[in-house]
């Protein structure tokens, strides 16, 4: 027993040792790696789009920025994550719209308002896009024809996210009725759509070279003016429709985190998303760098919020 | 009537999946989904609750005395089972209040002594050496190159 | 076409090509062998170095991980009955039989070269029938899928000896497992009793870690005579047997046809998205002993479950490249990741990739094909050492690998979370264990849970008509196989029951 004792002391002693050679902490933010929490699955738009950015992130940081995919449950379990860590600013959040609409449906009790704002990073217009196996070559030929057999046209969705969202604005802006399936994802969308298991469903440029291929078609686009990447595909505010739908992506911070390590943080984001390489790397992701500082993240976030709870109201989704 | 092993672990299951049964029966159902959540977990559930019922059924039919004679298989030292869960559970709670490195000297330490306890002076040192050794190695190893942030401890920062 | 792979294979025997992808192999390999360390996360590791290499060496860098990482899984899996990858879980059944047997080596050298010649028969099928068999991953739609997974299952319950009742019940656990947290469709939290923790839910990965690996420790601690006294036996305990290459590779020629059809299903499941290598490997295995003449020694170190395995979970490997190749869409995490890379390249991805990037398209086919051979080198210089851990004290390498498994489901997420949840697994998994309950069909379950109920749960909402699920040829075929597959079961079953009497079950 007295063996043991010895033993476990040294073994004690050297944890203890460990211990005091970790230093004096916090000289100067940021000393140690910074965690950048990306709520969805490694190879998803949300990761495709923050990956380019960390390099440059971390390049005007100075400190490394590593990427910890935290999926699941329809991006919550990252949210709750985020919302539970050390507000010290060794972790970040990388966030889109979709933290407004679950909370309004009830799935995650994560707002908004539970972060800081750092900074607007990114925004990818949603387009609406239509399998090759459907007769639709146009907007027109599609929404007759949704007329008719209201209800029946099946339309790709993660129920209560954005890709549901924006199919709902053009039922309503339209006045027909889509029957929406459960497709979380784009990749499984795409393979549904690909095999004429669905009709259409939201996807973005990224998936041109489907279209060009003529398995794909793109319908309309969500944005204020026509892609130059898709000069071909009209706006859907040009066919009558007062709908500009884009998945704004930023980047923040648990509540809580000091004012001087935001300011840090808002200071290399403004210059990382100034970066050239990274603008090219958000145009092969069909999207476009749209920073904004904290203090417009923040009204930004309020508007998207107030829009996003009349949406989801009118769709009957909004937790009772 | 005597009930085996089988019979209980039956029993155990067949509640478990009843008042699960009963719980996915009362979830809320969404608007536009036309079979609520509890659909597929029921189903899931009565499949379950039938076969527990039927393994009870059988365990109790069988009669048949299914017991192992304990000679012939070697003694289980289930004592030992018990401490090395509650070590790892240890470890585990640690985790996050120590922080990675120092948790982890702790618990390859702890678990090498309970599952030999060194006898010489020149044996806990390689005790110890393989502690700090594993905890180093995995840190760099994953920190460094893994890009695996591992956990600070909420009590030492480190 | 010909031509072309001719040109892929010289292109990439340049070294800006072959370094990155032996590299890739390695690390491949390495990370495949650790517990815990999934092919996803080598391959994102790997990542950041891709930005700034030419499209080409970032592909074949990840190409080479990818293969890599589906054999190295059978290192753990036959050393330490514990599957480094999720793939290799078919491999523990008679790897780590055949290893504790005496016969590490043979058990090792089996499945590397299983994994060898499926994966370069699935190449085969990759270069030349891309097209027409990615094709088949569009004509499953949900009630493709549904059927699917119910024939998979049946497959797995009738995999065990003791009793077809406990594998049944097992596949349920499974099952159930997957449906505690929020709901996939609507993310309505399902049997938390208020708890965050439940409500997180109970990812596959810690899950698997946890049954696994304490089952297998756990189980080993309890022979070990008390912490006193005797100095403590290593996990094998026995030495180093001579083995030789060519027995290894003529016991796998004389069943062409097993090396065959477990490549085929590998490449099929590999072409299906969202189910993955490690419900391939489970299925061969199954296929493997439904044809064999020697049933009864599956489970015991036969030799034939390891074939099956590790070839199909290679080819597994061609056929998900299939489907990014001919439609750009990723089958899993791993070609997600490797499709991202080629966004980040410029390169469209899509039905026109292979014609418009030929140079790109048969540079991986190419890699993919040369990844093997240089896997084969990797593994003839890692092995000696590798099996070093045989040697190893049991009370040294508990700790070791139970501390890797800790970090392996804490980097899944990067939460807590997931170690929570192996501890509550390591537990349910030994009790399992101890009851008897098979858990490869649990294991199953847990991997098709959800996409079972996603499927059938889409499938309702595109057509609310349930006799698709027959009238659909391909579905209903499914269904056919599935309760024919139940059939043979009981009869190979009720057969073996008369020749051999209940045996404990020792894991």
């Amino acid at each position: 027993m007295a063996r043991t004792f010895v033993t476990m002391a040294g073994v004690a002693a050297l944890a203890g040792v460990l211990a005091a050679l970790s230093g004096p902490a916090m000289a100067q933010y940021p000393d140690r790696p910074i965690k950048m929490i990306v709520p969805w699955a490694a190879g998803g738009d949300t990761d495709n789009i923050f990956r380019p950015f960390a390099v440059e992130f971390q390049k005007h940081l100075g400190q490394p920025v590593v990427i910890a995919n935290v999926g699941g449950a329809s991006g919550t379990v990252g949210a709750r994550e985020a919302q539970k860590s050390a507000p010290d600013g060794y972790t970040v959040y990388a966030m889109h719209d979709y933290i407004h609409l679950t909370f309004y449906a009830g799935i995650s009790d994560v707002k908004y308002s539970d972060f800081e704002p750092v900074c607007l990073v990114a925004a990818t217009p949603s387009v609406l896009t239509a399998s090759a196996k459907t007769p639709w070559k146009t907007w027109q030929e599609l929404a007759d024809d949704a007329k008719k057999r209201p209800g029946e046209i099946t339309v790709g969705a993660t129920l209560g996210s954005t890709s549901h969202i924006f199919p709902a604005m053009i039922e309503k802006a339209a006045g027909i009725k889509f029957k929406f399936v459960s497709y979380d994802g784009l990749a499984p969308r795409m393979n549904a759509l690909l095999g004429g298991h669905i009709n259409l469903t939201d996807s973005n440029l990224t998936q041109k070279g489907k279209v060009e291929a003529a398995v794909l078609r793109f319908i309309a686009i969500a944005s204020e003016k026509r892609d130059p990447e898709a000069p071909d595909v009209p706006t859907l505010k040009e066919l009558g429709m007062n709908i500009v739908y884009e998945v704004a992506r930023g980047v923040m911070v648990p509540k809580g985190t000091p004012a001087p390590v935001r300011a840090k943080l808002e200071e290399a984001c403004a210059k990382a998303v100034k970066e050239p390489s990274f603008a090219q790397a958000m145009k092969l992701q069909g999207t476009r760098v749209a920073y904004l500082s904290a203090i417009d993240y923040a009204q930004f976030l309020a508007r998207i919020d107030g829009e996003s709870k009349t949406i989801m109201t009118d769709l009957g989704l909004i937790k009772k | 009537m005597s009930i085996g092993r089988d019979g209980i672990a039956g029993l155990v299951l067949l509640a478990i999946s009843l008042v699960l049964l009963v719980k996915s029966f009362q979830l809320p159902s969404l608007p536009i989904v036309p079979v609520g959540p509890g659909f597929y977990p029921a189903i899931v559930l009565s499949f379950m609750a039938v076969a527990s019922a039927l393994l009870v059924l059988q365990d109790i039919l069988k009669r048949a005395p299914v017991t192992v004679e304990a000679g012939e298989l070697p003694r289980r030292n289930y004592r030992l089972v018990v401490i090395a869960f509650a070590i790892v559970g240890l470890y585990v709670m640690l985790l996050p209040l120590l922080g990675f490195r120092l948790a982890t000297v702790l618990f390859v330490g702890l678990l090498q002594v309970a599952l030999g306890q060194p006898r010489t002076i020149r044996q806990s040192i390689v005790l110890a050496a393989i502690a700090l050794g594993t905890a180093m190695a995995s840190y760099f190893v994953f920190e460094r190159y893994l890009l695996v942030l591992l956990p600070r401890g909420a009590w030492t920062g480190f | 076409m010909l031509d072309l792979l001719a040109n892929g294979l010289v292109n990439i025997a340049q070294w800006k090509y072959l370094l990155p992808l032996f590299a890739g192999t390695f690390i491949g390999v390495i990370g495949g062998a650790l517990p815990g360390v999934t092919i996803t996360m080598t391959v994102i590791v790997v990542l950041p170095f891709t930005y700034g290499l030419d499209p080409l060496a970032g592909l074949a860098a990840m190409t080479g991980v990818y293969v890599g990482g589906s054999t190295g899984g059978l290192i753990a899996a036959c050393l330490l009955g514990i599957p480094g990858s999720p793939a290799s879980i078919a491999t523990t059944f008679d790897g780590f039989p055949m290893a504790r047997n005496g016969e590490p080596g043979r058990a090792i050298w089996l499945g590397v070269w299983a994994s060898v010649w499926g994966g370069l028969l699935g190449a085969l099928f990759l270069v030349f029938l891309t097209g027409p068999l990615a094709a088949i991953a569009l004509e499953f739609g949900p009630w493709e899928y549904f059927s699917l997974f119910v024939l998979a299952m049946a497959m797995v319950a009738g995999l065990t000896e003791a009793s077809l009742l406990k594998g049944l019940l097992s596949t349920a656990i499974g099952l159930l497992i997957t449906v505690v947290g929020h709901d996939p469709i609507g993310s309505v939290p399902r049997f938390t009793f208020g708890s965050e923790f439940v409500g997180g839910g109970f990812p596959f990965l810690p899950v698997l870690i946890g049954v696994f690996a304490f089952a297998q420790i756990m189980t080993d601690l309890e022979k070990l005579n008390g912490p006193r006294g005797q100095p403590v036996p290593s996990l094998v305990g026995v030495k180093l047997e001579r083995f030789s290459h060519l027995g290894v590779n003529l016991e796998i020629f004389k069943r062409p046809f097993l090396l065959a059809w477990s490549t085929i299903v590998g490449l099929i499941i590999g072409i299906l998205p969202a189910i993955g290598g490690s419900a391939s490997s489970v299925m061969a295995y199954d296929q493997a002993r439904k044809f064999s003449k020697t049933p009864e020694r599956f489970g015991k170190g036969h030799p034939e479950g390891i074939i099956a395995s590790e070839a199909s979970n290679n080819a597994n490997v061609s056929g998900s490249l299939m489907t990014i190749m001919a439609f750009g869409i990723p089958g899993d995490a791993v070609t997600a990741v490797m499709l991202g890379a080629m966004t980040i390249h410029g390169i469209q991805s899509g039905p026109l990739f292979i014609s418009q990037n030929p140079d790109i398209a048969y540079g991986i086919y190419a890699a993919y094909i040369l990844a093997h051979p240089c896997m084969l080198l990797i593994c003839i210089a890692l092995m000696p050492l590798m099996l070093r851990v045989t040697s190893v004290r049991m009370a040294v390498l508990a700790p070791v690998v139970l501390v890797l498994c800790v970090v392996g489901a804490y980097a899944l997420n990067n939460t807590m979370q997931s170690v929570y949840v192996l501890l509550l697994f390591g537990v349910i998994g030994y009790v399992l264990v101890k009851l008897g309950f098979p858990l490869a069909p649990l294991i199953l379950g847990l991997i098709l849970g959800d996409q079972i109920e996603i499927n059938l749960v889409r499938a309702i909402m595109t057509d609310p008509s349930p006799w698709l699920f027959l009238t659909r040829p391909i579905s209903g075929g499914l269904l056919v196989a599935a309760a024919l597959s139940v059939a043979l079961a009981i009869w190979q079953h009720l057969r073996h029951q008369k020749r051999v009497a209940e045996e404990e079950p020792d894991f």
